[in-house]
């Protein structure tokens, strides 16, 4: 019952979150300094009437209540509203979209995860804070976090080696590196561990029975910083490298100001966050977002 | 401490070179050489020309000030934005600190590139460059604070169930003496947040410029001139003025990790 009422709990505010995302961002959006100028009304080859026209469009989508009940019956259609810049329903554009973004992320975050965690169990292996090879992945992990996503995508587009996956791994790998090297240093000098250290028991036990359940509950929050890094660098390379992912679709969308297709990439981005804190029993996490 | 004071120093160095490459090369950052359009390194252009025939030296510096100097104004902000909702949501009663709280999520599970691309796309066509910049930073300091309010929150509540806090207001503390009180305590967590922000906002400014989204020209930034990557005929030519801005990134980065562990 207790479960039950716990898992209730958190999928209302799941639920709460994502309601408020949508409202926030409609608000943020409508109050805009630009939101009622129209690209299209500087365009000289449109009637008068199709000014008129776009006036009244505007005018029509200019209340956040208007926008709200329009966001929510996209919703409630499964059509998330229609694209101004294609004229389709939005779900039309993101489906394909989907897929690609998908797959991408999920292999370069399995890749990320493997890499951060063999380099974290080598900063750690020395079980000194000023081991070299500690020292060294630290310097490695920062020099690349200095580096924006968008330089390092240019570069390797340059280069002409390595894609997106590989962008988006060494972006992830770096920052997963970090929160993880700090894990394991932490609960390596744990007083049990120390005991039992001390007591001889064999390394891979001591892994196995001791530190990975110790750490299986900050894990999650790994995962849901992963999806967050993510998700912020996602956009930066699918534009540089033309890759038809979500990414893009959004980069597109806000060139253009196509508004429904913005809003409902960002909700999308929003759920899997939110999901995804939920699925793992953690908050999204607190570390820092941005790619 | 040893690293933090190298990071210090060197920031303090690359400030102090760029301000004196701005106020004394007599150049001004949109000032077109058209005799010398792309040109490579010269006597009179030590970083060679951009484009539009700028002299290089003088937009990395003025780019590497702009994007210092919005991102700890911002930082600066959110921190303190974050200082105050934290102390509110911890210090009010349950339902204020809940509902704080709840906001914070909603901010917290938004990717924050999407909220800047959606609101930055939706500035007027005519937004001047300065105003571009002004409003990347505010709207980077308007996204930056909650994840910094949930520290502070769950940091003031270590404190308000403190002894020394319990007694003092058994004592008869007023509201109004409790940010005095309790910020100075709060500073350990409050310095490692606005460092952590200033890097990441650097990098979310050339990131949102990368996209065509940042400072508007013909004001440098990092960013825009990161837009310039494309161009391989530049980039060969003088590929180490991206070095400034990057070694910025990683001792701002050295000096947030040693905070940290302080």
């Amino acid at each position: 019952m207790n479960l039950l009422s716990s898992l209730f709990r958190r999928l209302l505010r799941m639920a709460t979150v994502v309601l408020l995302v949508i409202v926030g961002s409609i608000v943020l959006v409508r109050f805009a300094p630009g939101y009622l100028s129209d690209a299209r009304e500087m365009d000289a080859r449109y009637a008068e009437g199709a000014r008129n026209e776009l006036a009244t469009e505007a005018a029509r989508s200019g209340s956040v209540g208007g926008m709200l009940w329009s966001e929510v019956r996209g919703l409630l259609r499964r059509d998330l509203g229609v694209s101004r810049q294609y004229e389709v329903p939005v779900v039309e554009l993101v489906r394909p979209c989907l897929a690609v973004t998908v797959g991408l992320l999920l292999k370069s975050m399995m890749l990320a995860w493997i890499i951060a965690g063999c380099t974290a169990t080598i900063s750690n292996w020395g079980r000194s804070p000023v081991s070299l090879p500690g020292r060294l992945c630290h310097l490695t992990s920062t020099v690349l976090l200095a580096v924006p996503i968008g330089a390092m995508a240019t570069m390797c587009l340059l280069a002409d080696s390595g894609g997106p996956l590989l962008v988006l791994t060494t972006l992830l790998a770096a920052r997963d590196f970090k929160f993880l090297d700090r894990m394991l240093r932490k609960a390596w000098n744990d007083p049990h561990l120390l005991h039992a250290r001390a007591q001889g028991v064999s390394t891979p036990e001591l892994i196995r029975v001791h530190l990975l359940p110790g750490i299986m509950p900050q894990l999650g929050s790994l995962a849901t910083l992963s999806i967050l890094t993510a998700l912020g660098a996602m956009v930066p390379v699918e534009v540089i490298f033309s890759t038809p992912g979500i990414g893009q679709l959004a980069w597109n969308a806000a060139m253009n100001r196509d508004l429904p297709v913005l809003l409902a990439v960002t909700v999308m981005m929003a759920i899997a966050v939110t999901a995804s804190g939920f699925g793992t029993g953690s908050r999204p996490a607190t570390e820092w977002q941005t790619a | 401490m040893r690293f933090r004071s190298i990071a210090g120093w060197l920031l303090l160095a690359m400030v102090l070179i760029a301000t004196a490459i701005v106020t004394s090369s007599g150049k001004a950052i949109s000032e077109q050489d058209r005799n010398a359009v792309l040109e490579g390194a010269s006597h009179r252009h030590p970083a060679g020309t951009d484009s539009l025939g700028r002299d290089r030296i003088v937009r990395v510096s003025a780019a590497f000030l702009l994007s210092l100097t919005g991102a700890v104004a911002a930082s600066f902000i959110s921190t303190a934005a974050a200082a105050g909702v934290g102390l509110l949501a911890a210090f009010s009663t349950a339902g204020v600190g809940t509902l704080t709280m709840l906001v914070c999520d909603v901010f917290l599970a938004l990717p924050w590139l999407f909220l800047l691309m959606m609101v930055r796309s939706m500035l007027p066509l005519s937004t001047s460059p300065a105003d571009s910049a002004l409003i990347t930073f505010v709207v980077l300091a308007a996204l930056g604070w909650p994840a910094c309010a949930r520290a502070v929150y769950q940091g003031a509540l270590r404190l308000r169930n403190s002894e020394w806090m319990i007694h003092a207001r058994a004592g008869g503390m007023r509201i109004r003496q409790i940010p005095r009180q309790v910020l100075p305590n709060l500073l350990p967590l409050l310095l490692p947040q606005f460092l952590i922000c200033v890097p990441a906002f650097v990098v979310a400014e050339a990131n949102l410029g990368t996209l065509g989204l940042g400072v508007g020209e013909p004001l440098p930034s990092w960013g825009g001139m990161l837009l310039e990557l494309g161009n391989s005929a530049i980039l060969m030519q003088t590929a180490w003025v991206y070095l400034p801005i990057a070694v910025l990134v990683m001792a701002l980065l050295l000096l947030e990790s040693t905070a940290r562990e302080a």
